[in-house]
């Protein structure tokens, strides 16, 4: 699955032009996120222009991402 | 909102669906459109610039609270820094302020009839024994999905263009097709109301700088690179292309810029290739940039979008006339105009593109220090480039064979 860090991103939906799983869509003035779709590609970091997006391969729910990374996203 | 049933839902209110809607509207067609954002033109993703040809077609006058300034012609600036100036009825237009003008034609839609609904995101499409039959609508403010139904569902939904994937189209973007793009919204800047365009390799690499003058001082300021270009390591150690550095170095290098404010900070990804292959189907189609119809030499977008939303709004009246909204009825009426107009112009600057990306710093140099004026008027507003462009090539053989290869 992948994580946006909200502060930095400028709401572009360069992510979901380039998503080939439908991902990642914007929703309510944020970016929002299916993780079960995510297929760890990658490609939505690559054409990211605030270079805001991470990647945590194989992880398909926030309960599974390290703690750090929770604390850093909040979540 | 009484009403389930229309004549047409378009998806997104930005200048393709909303000069669809106008124009459906007009003919007295029952008119929805859905845009999932909570203001029109909010956020601003865009360049902002506008030629004033497509305005005056369509017998609009954009009201002077929409545009920032006016811009009288282009500055074009080579990697060694020699700039060519060129003022021309055809480099005419305006820098508008994008929010305000997506606005402005929503709200001429709306005065001709048409039902806008902000703060509406449609989530599926909804068919019947295959047959596409109209849209399920999730409003912001509430949990329930609401569905409506139409003789044809259009996708005018920029960049994202969900909906247009779930009718079919193949709308997503492969890394090579689009520029990753930075912005920032900067003061004081001295400009000339010209558009600033500045290429080379090392300050944008298959890109350009630009700055495009806005009223009070202000500047439009930004970059635009390949996606597909391994330029840096990004976040999670992916490599990949990273604008925002490239941007940062431009405005350290220049004298004005460097001492100026940001007042704001905005960026977006550009569609700069081929349109996609198939504009319809039985009770659909896709316009404007959700159809990969941008300008793939400088990424403009609006008025391409309102040329489309025009052509398919006619369209859209004929097949109603004749109670035929197939395939086949669409594509004759709004598809195989397109390509053969708007399409074939967007085909040779395309071809326009894939030759300068084959050129490194130094070449452009020469071609620049080869080109004068008219060369570039040739070039960049008619797109008669071959003549020109083998004449300026003719001093450097390996150059005339990227033309030769790429003209094939």
């Amino acid at each position: 699955m992948i994580m946006i860090d909200h502060e930095g991103c400028i709401k572009c939906v360069g992510c979901s032009s380039v998503c080939p799983k439908n991902a990642i869509e914007y929703i309510g003035e944020r970016m929002a996120t299916y993780p079960e779709l995510c297929i760890d590609c990658g490609l939505c970091i690559k054409a990211c222009p605030a270079n805001v997006i991470e990647l945590f391969p194989k992880i398909k729910d926030i309960s599974q991402l390290p703690p750090e990374a929770r604390k850093k996203y909040n979540v | 909102m009484e009403r389930k049933d229309y004549d047409v839902i378009i998806v997104g209110a930005g200048p393709a669906g909303s000069t669809l809607a106008r124009i459906c509207a007009q003919g007295g067609l029952d008119v929805a459109v859905f845009d999932k954002r909570k203001a029109i033109g909010n956020p601003v993703r865009c360049g902002e610039g506008l030629g004033s040809r497509e305005v005056i077609e369509q017998g609009l006058e954009v009201p002077r609270w929409a545009i920032s300034t006016d811009v009288k012609g282009a500055k074009v600036v080579a990697p060694n820094g020699k700039e060519l100036i060129w003022e021309s009825k055809e480099t005419s237009g305006w820098i508008l302020e994008r929010k305000l003008f997506d606005s402005w034609l929503a709200q001429l839609a709306v005065a001709k009839g048409a039902e806008i609904h902000v703060n509406n995101r449609v989530i599926d499409v909804i068919r019947e024994n295959g047959k596409l039959k109209g849209v399920k609508v999730k409003n912001g403010a509430c949990p329930d999905i609401c569905d409506y139904t139409a003789k044809i569902i259009v996708s005018a939904e920029g960049m994202e263009s969900l909906t247009a994937r779930k009718m079919g189209f193949p709308t997503v973007h492969r890394l090579y097709d689009v520029d990753t793009c930075y912005q920032y919204e900067m003061q004081p800047y001295n400009h000339q109301n010209l558009i600033e365009l500045y290429f080379g390799n090392k300050i944008a690499p298959r890109g350009y700088v630009w700055i495009f003058p806005k009223a009070n001082k202000r500047a439009n300021v930004g970059i635009g690179i390949g996606a597909h270009l391994e330029t840096q390591l990004k976040k999670s150690n992916i490599k990949g292309a990273d604008p925002k550095p490239y941007l940062d170095e431009f405005v350290k290098n220049n004298k004005e810029l460097k001492e100026a404010s940001t007042l704001m900070d905005f960026g977006g990804v550009i569609s700069v290739c081929e349109p996609i292959g198939k504009f319809t189907m039985d009770n659909a189609m896709v316009i404007g940039t959700a159809a990969k119809q941008v300008d793939p030499i400088h990424g403009g977008g609006i008025a391409l979008a309102m040329e489309s939303g025009a052509l398919a709004g006619n369209a859209i009246l004929e097949a109603k006339k004749n109670s035929n909204f197939t395939e086949g009825f669409l594509f004759n009426a709004y598809e195989k105009p397109w390509r053969e107009t708007a399409g074939s112009k967007m085909a040779k600057r395309l071809l326009l593109r894939k030759v300068m990306e084959k050129l490194d710093d130094d070449d452009l140099n020469y071609i620049f220090s080869n080109m004068n004026q008219e060369d570039l008027a040739e070039i960049v507003g008619k797109s008669k480039f071959a003549e020109t462009a083998a004449r300026m090539v003719a001093g450097r053989p390996q150059l005339l064979k990227v033309l030769g290869a790429l003209m094939g």
